[in-house]
């Protein structure tokens, strides 16, 4: 079931993907254009997936509750650490990170956090003192 | 001759200080990430890139790193798969089938010592034929004109995905996949923004190292987090590190068969070092399993996939550099490398850029003779390291891989799309359609297209053009063989699966 859903999302986006193509023209340029190409990819796509809706190919296990919800912990703290980087500052964002995700991945909570400390501080000092990664210690949250 | 003077050219490259401390630290660090289960060359390698770029090393420095890591993580995927009976990387995994018997006899010293040096021939056997083919095939690939590489990309897309297990349409779509992320952007020729919705973030493209990063460590990590890691066996201890040299001649001939095996499956497009191993495994197999030692701890069965995997991991680098087409997974990631430091890897590189070319075949030689020292007598500090828990590692790994592509722009949308395609990476894994082949249109697309336009634009718009020249054709058959064949393969094997239940 997994692999026919995923057959009839990807010729969806392939077929959006040919479909939008058509709009790009160019009046001036090369013999080719800018819409041929992209049309030569879609359509290709669009028979393969429609093909694996049809005759769908292996099986496909999901994770169980529990690891799912870890993973989604996983992802949301990846996708916090992108929002919250440049405003806690490298250090203190990268430890969360670290922790959290120590955390996750069945580390004892006082040890990630440990981690989380020593390992952001270790790599600020390594890339910030060392490198020059432009990147306060302190976001723009503290020094407004 | 011509090949003497310049491995010479290529040792005052290699030897130059930073390079031999790159080229040290790279043996290390790789052997380390492919001792360590989960973290594997594709990745390893991948997490790099955005570092070299960060220190600011040139390109020959840059490759010599990454081929330093791909080779150590060659070398160090067999110690877990001895030790732990779990592959440290995917192309390690023949080695646990008679590895971890042999550990369970008392027999890890051996083991270890005999894929040891298995490692150290396969890649020496690689090296020399990388040294005299390389140059061959630059040389022949002068003649091909902008249809027969479109040809060529055509043929590696269609191939990259190897013969047997795999379904050819999940290949297809994933390289096709791959080609549609990569006319995101203003096109190059006509400067009309494709596929941006507007957002100016996007005008330059989906940048491919940013890309590969997410599909390789983001999708890794929600992986690591799908198994229960807990409970994972102790690992073996060893009595001795002392091994018997009797059992290592005894492997003489199984290494060199894994080392020719896995070289031809290391050249050919798409087939890389996991291939490699298989192959040479189940053909020393059928032609040494005579007593049914296989499978309970024979040598030779150490011995041969670890001289291909080696071996075909050095074969590959054959068609990247010499074609700009990579042979594997990590080839195509430091294909990226090049590309993002405006090397185009191809016949041209041979003339263009000799030092970076030679220093980095004499710079393998070198990593080899390292390698060996510090996977034989130095064996004991690896093992000793690999008792580090996953959760401990993995999220330092994590920051590092958020660090370097911020590192890039400074900017955090890339870190948005580096999530983006980890997660595409993880569902597109999980529905078996692997990511080479993505992760190869992404990269050649922009080529591609331009190599069909310049072939338009000289027949005026002749579509007849792309067939016009006898190498153009021989590709297209070539790769139309290649399809049916597997297609064929396929179907056999559907046919005998429910015969055998």
């Amino acid at each position: 079931m997994s692999i026919r859903l995923a057959g009839a999302a990807i010729f969806l986006v392939a077929a959006l993907y040919a479909w939008t193509a058509q709009d790009y023209t160019a009046s001036f340029g090369d013999v080719l254009g800018p819409s041929v190409f992209p049309v030569m990819v879609g359509i290709p796509a669009m028979a393969l997936a429609l093909s694996l809706v049809v005759f769908p190919g292996g099986t496909v296990s999901w994770p169980s509750g529990d690891r799912l919800l870890r993973q989604a912990m996983a992802l949301a703290a990846l996708v916090v650490y992108a929002l919250l980087l440049e405003g806690l500052g490298f250090p203190i964002a990268t430890a969360a990170l670290i922790a959290v995700v120590a955390i996750v991945l069945d580390g004892p909570p006082g040890k990630s956090l440990l981690i989380g400390v020593a390992g952001s501080l270790s790599l600020w000092v390594l890339f910030d003192q060392l490198l020059g990664l432009p990147i306060d210690f302190l976001g723009s949250f503290f020094t407004g | 001759m011509e090949i003497l003077s310049s491995l010479a050219l290529g040792f005052s490259v290699a030897l130059q200080p930073l390079h031999l401390a790159l080229l040290l630290f790279g043996c290390f660090a790789g052997t380390l990430i492919g001792a360590m289960p989960g973290l594997g060359p594709v990745n390893g390698v991948a997490i790099l890139i955005p570092l070299t770029f960060a220190f600011g090393f040139d390109a020959t420095a840059s490759l010599i790193l990454l081929s330093a890591v791909y080779f150590g993580c060659m070398y160090g995927g067999r110690i877990s798969s001895i030790l732990l009976n779990i592959p440290g990387d995917e192309p390690a995994v023949m080695t646990t089938l008679d590895g971890y018997p042999m550990a369970q006899q008392g027999q890890a010293a051996n083991a270890l010592a005999i894929s040891g040096v298995a490692s150290f021939v396969g890649a020496t056997v690689a090296i020399v034929g990388l040294t005299l083919f390389a140059p061959l095939l630059a040389r022949a690939a002068i003649y091909f004109g902008p249809a027969d590489y479109f040809a060529l990309y055509v043929m590696a897309f269609a191939t990259i995905g190897g013969l047997a297990g795999v379904d050819p349409r999940k290949t297809l779509l994933s390289a096709l996949i791959g080609l549609m992320i990569a006319t995101i952007g203003l096109d190059p020729a006509t400067g009309i923004p494709r596929y941006t919705g507007g957002s100016f973030n996007l005008y330059d493209g989906i940048d491919p190292i940013v890309a590969l990063v997410g599909l390789f460590a983001i999708s890794e990590l929600m992986f690591l987090l799908e198994r229960a890691i807990k409970d994972r066996d102790a690992a073996i201890r060893l009595t001795t590190w002392i091994p018997e040299a009797k059992v290592i001649l005894g492997t003489a001939w199984a290494t060199v068969r894994g080392a020719v095996v896995g070289f031809v499956a290391g050249v050919l497009p798409g087939a890389g070092a996991s291939l490699g191993a298989v192959m040479s495994y189940s053909i020393e197999k059928q032609v040494s399993n005579k007593n049914n030692t296989f499978g309970k701890g024979d040598p030779r069965g150490v011995a041969a996939p670890e001289a291909g995997n080696n071996s075909a991991s050095a074969g590959a680098l054959i068609p990247m550099l010499s074609l700009g087409v990579p042979g594997s997974g990590t080839t195509a990631v430091m294909l990226a490398m090049l590309i993002s430091l405006n090397v185009q890897p191809g016949p041209l590189l041979f003339e263009r850029q000799p030092d970076l070319v030679w220093g980095l075949v004499a710079s393998l030689y070198m990593a080899n003779v390292m390698l060996l020292i510090l996977n034989l007598p130095l064996i004991g500090l690896f093992t000793r390291l690999m008792a580090i828990p996953t959760w401990s590692l993995m999220p330092l790994v994590v920051a590092i891989s958020f660090i370097g592509v911020y590192s890039i722009s400074n900017s955090t949308f890339d870190l948005y799309v580096m999530i983006a395609f980890g997660v595409l990476g993880y569902v597109l894994r999980k529905l078996d359609i692997t990511l080479v082949p993505l992760v190869l249109g992404l990269l050649l697309g922009a080529d591609m297209e331009n190599n069909l336009r310049r072939a338009l634009s000289i027949s005026g718009g002749d579509y007849g053009v792309l067939v016009a020249s006898w190498i153009s054709v021989a590709l297209y058959l070539a790769t139309a063989a290649f399809l049916a064949l597997s297609i064929w393969l396929g179907l056999r094997d559907r046919k005998r699966a429910p015969a055998a239940e």
